[in-house]
């Protein structure tokens, strides 16, 4: 009686649980944020450089090129479609191709505001002296070939303003122009790039984006002047969304054909669809559980989650299998229970242990998965336990694959004669990863990065076309606001400038070029003498020289006005291609953190003087990050973190083996097939020709976690060889359904989920053959000893 | 023009006087040029100041002594200064493919005295150059008259260095 109050209750919680479940995942947020499965990041400059991929400028650039035609072909796509975007303002800030139309506003800025904007400009600029040595040079210049350039400016420009300007972006690569649009240097791909006014995390907009471009290509050209045109899209925006595009994709796809052959073989193996439907109960409810664990504890479900959801189909619809293949018709599912409850807790328990190393990774993405997998696969055993013999119809037995299962077992009987083969294997696979020359493990931080292989050569492609490589140093300076900010840049600046002229580095670029602080704009205005000190000064200047008298009267003009006009601020820069080069060097940060500047710097030859020449003037905060060593350092760390997690995680797993055992000889028997396993498996992946990364060492704790329940399976004492047969088809079973759940993933193109899908994959297959070779007791004279 | 492009090298005295109306009076320059084919053009100005300029398939490197200055300019960003150099390496290259493709062309004279002008073609550079015309003799370049469109004029006469 008591049995079916408790086993009521055990339904109505259950019912109440999947209802709850329901509703937190119906108000789930799902993400696809590329940098959940970067490290957590430590150090503020860092943090300010991930605020930057997220919603910066940086995160708004896509990157369009167009192959695939003769160059004059191309050149009229990228103007109809530049034209086509160009009428989408509210979609798109800018589009750039090389067409004059930018170029001109900017030339305009710099033009307008030289007075302000030079450096040049300070007390002693418009004495006399210096007057004659500029207006002397000018002279000089007018007889050369860039003569023809400088007559134009040289009335109102004598002191060389826009020069100094321009010159100050020269070493600045950019693309090459050819029929007046940006080219690739081999002429091969028309090139473009759009800055969207959507943030870069805001995927829903970006997609749309994507979407717009894409017509517009379409539209740019009639079907037979467009053939064999190629449109290529990249840029952090394109990457979020293909990414996003590519999970959802996988996860759903994966899904159901796990689904569909979990749900067949379970047909095939029960002949049952009742069996079948129960069967898949636990798995379902485990989904749900985790699910709503993850979007509860960390407000957003991440998409390669759900991926991972796939194993969790494998892994949960275990324990129905032991359960229905262990029950007899003369045994009540409660008496089954307590014959395999002990070995099946135990399982859960490593296998609990295993996704908690992950748990606590400093992965935020892989911290899902971890906690995804606890919840899923604790209430999966939970509902194989309570829920499921209270549904089961009184006196419910399964066919379990009848005819299959004297096969399986004369197989595992003579497994055992593989031992030595085993052993000579193991021993060539320790050898095979010490003579490996290449290094095993993958040292960069991009390995981590969810994007393929493809799609990073295809961005490096076109940022090296575009003349925009990524940028190694760069001196990062926090503020409290724009002024101060803009203000330590320039100090920054100077000493910048001298370490140039030391030859510590080619150069380097700074928000302030583009809108110098108010106080320097003030101060320059200040520099710019009266208008009949200036005009006197100028005619000194002109003695001995033969420009033609009043030539400068459009200085005179320009400088007078110069000096009272009203200072620049970010609003003058509006329209302007110097815009973007300004929102991408100078940030206001979120959460009221200030604001941040950063000077990237070109062709570094000596980081270390750089360095300490900052620190002489540091009452400023200003750090040199060296991006590449920084993010080497940081990926270094975590792989540390993640092997002690691995370790202790495996450790947790041999504590709880011998507390369970009760026998240091038994704990090795049952770790013996796990470590080949780990050790096969790795060199598997090596020849395989994969550069090993944390998350293929993640995938091999869990090898461990899985594998442990097979090795506990076939060690547990069997009471007749009809329970034997039992339990050897159920294992047979349980691991199929594991393997295809993360088999299934190595198909994957999401590289965290190829990692651990392929790793798992090959490994549980070897445990279940590995265990079966060494612990098997049906052979010769090992059946014949005590167990202990 | 096949006179001209069968040259490989070459050597002479430049002086150039230019006419502006921003000068009171004309700026006269001399030095030595020096040309070796297909691509390479150097011209090297020591009175009234050193300065040199080397001119390298497209890029163009200018560097004035006194000052210390070095600056070089890749030519497809200054379309103007381009079209102006290729006037005067195209024409002692015999390359007429790319001088049709800048300017329109007019021979004149005979192979001992023969005179070539070259008009503009783009706009941008109409605004700038009116004409340049190109006299010399054989297979040699004697003088390179450039007409402007806001007048100013310079003239430069090459003679053969003597040894």
């Amino acid at each position: 009686m008591t049995a079916r109050v408790s086993s009521r209750y055990a339904l109505f919680i259950w019912l109440a649980g999947v209802l709850v479940c329901t509703i937190v995942i119906l108000r789930t947020e799902f993400s696809a944020d590329l940098s959940a499965f970067l490290p957590r990041t430590p150090t503020p400059v860092q943090q300010v450089l991930v605020e930057q991929l997220r919603d910066g400028v940086v995160s708004r650039l896509i990157l369009i090129a167009i192959e695939g035609a003769a160059p004059a072909a191309l050149t009229q796509t990228s103007q109809r479609l530049a034209a086509q975007l160009r009428q989408l303002p509210e979609n798109f800030a800018a589009i750039n191709n090389g067409e004059d139309a930018g170029a001109t506003m900017d030339r305009d800025y710099l033009w307008r505001n030289r007075y302000l904007l030079s450096p040049a400009v300070n007390a002693e600029h418009f004495s006399c002296a210096e007057l004659h040595a500029a207006i002397e040079q000018d002279l000089q210049l007018l007889g050369s070939p860039a003569g023809a350039l400088l007559r134009r400016i040289l009335p109102n420009d004598p002191t060389g303003e826009l020069l100094r300007l321009v010159e100050q972006f020269e070493g600045q690569s950019r693309p090459a122009l050819q029929h007046g649009v940006w080219f690739s240097p081999d002429g091969r791909r028309a090139l473009l790039v759009a800055q969207t006014r959507a943030a870069g995390y805001d995927m829903d907009a970006q997609e749309q984006d994507l979407a717009l471009i894409q017509d517009a290509f379409a539209n740019s050209a009639d079907a037979t002047a467009r053939a064999g045109q190629k449109l290529l899209l990249s840029g952090p925006a394109v990457f979020s969304v293909n990414t996003r595009a590519g999970i959802k994709a996988d996860a759903l796809r994966f899904s159901v054909i796990a689904t569909a052959l979990i749900a067949a073989l379970l047909l095939a193996l029960y002949r049952s669809p009742l069996a079948l439907l129960l069967g898949l109960l636990p798995v379902v409810s485990g989904a749900l559980a985790g699910i709503a664990a993850v979007s509860l504890g960390f407000g957003t479900v991440h998409g390669i989650t759900l991926g991972f959801g796939v194993t969790l189909i494998g892994e949960a619809v275990d324990y129905a299998i032991y359960l229905f293949t262990q029950l007899t018709p003369d045994a009540s599912p409660a008496g089954t229970f307590i014959r395999i409850w002990p070995t099946l807790r135990l399982g859960l328990l490593t296998s609990l242990c295993g996704f908690s190393a992950m748990l606590l990774s400093g992965f935020p993405g892989l911290a899902q998965l971890g906690l995804f997998s606890i919840a899923g696969l604790v209430a999966a055993v939970a509902v194989t336990r309570y829920v499921l013999p209270a549904l089961l119809p009184p006196g419910f037995t399964v066919h379990a694959g009848a005819g299959l299962a004297p096969r399986v077992t004369s197989v595992v009987r003579r497994a055992p004669l593989l031992r030595y083969p085993l052993l000579f294997l193991s021993v060539l696979a320790v050898c095979f990863l010490v003579a490996q020359n290449r290094p095993l493990w993958s040292d960069e931080l991009s390995s981590l990065s969810p994007l393929s292989s493809r799609d990073r050569a295809l961005d490096e492609q076109l940022r090296r076309d575009i003349g925009a490589p990524d940028v190694r140093h760069l001196v990062v300076i926090h503020a409290a606001d724009e002024q101060s900010a803009l203000a330590a840049s320039e100090q920054i600046s100077a000493v910048l400038r001298r370490s140039v002229e030391q030859g510590d580095l080619q150069g380097f670029e700074s928000p302030a070029v583009y809108l110098p602080s108010l106080a320097a704009q003030g101060a320059r205005q200040a520099a710019i003498p009266p208008a009949p000190t200036l005009r006197e000064n100028l005619r000194e200047a002109q003695r001995g020289l033969p420009f033609r008298a009043g030539l400068f009267e459009p200085f005179l003009r320009d400088a007078a006005a110069a000096a009272t006009q009203p200072l620049l601020n970010r609003a003058d820069l509006h329209d302007t291609g110097l815009a973007l080069k300004l929102d991408s060097l100078l940030v206001k940060r979120n959460n009221g953190a200030g604001w941040a500047a950063m000077l990237p710097l070109r062709g570094v030859s000596n980081a270390g003087a750089i360095e300490q020449d900052l620190a002489r003037v540091a009452a400023r905060p200003a750090v040199l990050i060296d991006l590449k060593r920084e993010s080497d350092v940081l990926y270094q760390t975590y792989r540390r973190e993640v092997i002690t997690y691995a370790l202790l995680g495996t450790a947790a797993i041999v504590l709880l083996l011998l507390a369970s055992l009760r026998s240091l000889q038994r704990v090795l028997v049952v770790l013996a097939p796990l470590a080949a396993a780990g050790l096969i498996t790795f060199s598997l992946l090596v020849l395989l020709g994969n550069a090993l990364t944390i998350f293929h060492l993640v995938g091999l704790l869990l090898v461990v976690a899985i594998g442990s329940n097979y090795a506990l399976f076939f060690e547990r004492q069997a009471a007749s060889a009809e329970e034997r047969e039992r339990t050897v088809t159920s294992l047979l079973f349980a691991n199929l359904t594991t393997m295809l759940g993360f088999g299934l993933l190595a198909f994957s193109k999401v590289p965290v989920l190829h990692a651990i899908g392929s790793t798992v994959g090959i490994g549980a297959f070897l445990s279940l053959a590995f265990s079966a070779i060494l612990i098997s007791r049906s052979a010769g004279p090992m059946a014949a000893q005590p167990c202990v | 023009m096949q006179n001209l492009a069968a040259v490989k090298s070459a050597r002479g005295r430049f002086v150039e006087r230019k006419t502006m109306a921003m000068l009171n009076t004309p700026l006269e320059s001399s030095g030595t040029l020096i040309y070796s084919a297909p691509s390479r053009l150097e011209k090297y100005t020591l009175l009234p100041t050193a300065e040199s300029l080397v001119l390298e398939q497209d890029r163009l490197t200018i560097e004035y002594k006194n000052r210390k200055q070095r600056r070089t300019l890749l030519l497809r960003d200054y379309p103007v200064i381009w079209i102006f150099v290729e006037s005067i390496r195209s024409t002692l290259a015999g390359d007429l493919a790319t001088l049709t493709r800048f300017y329109r062309i007019i021979l004149e004279g005979a192979d001992d005295k023969w005179r070539l002008v070259l008009t503009p073609l783009e706009a941008s550079m109409q605004s700038v150059v009116k004409t340049i015309t190109i006299g010399g003799s054989h297979n040699r370049v004697r003088t390179i008259e450039i007409i402007e469109a806001e007048g100013d004029r310079s003239l430069m006469t090459i003679s053969e260095e003597t040894p």
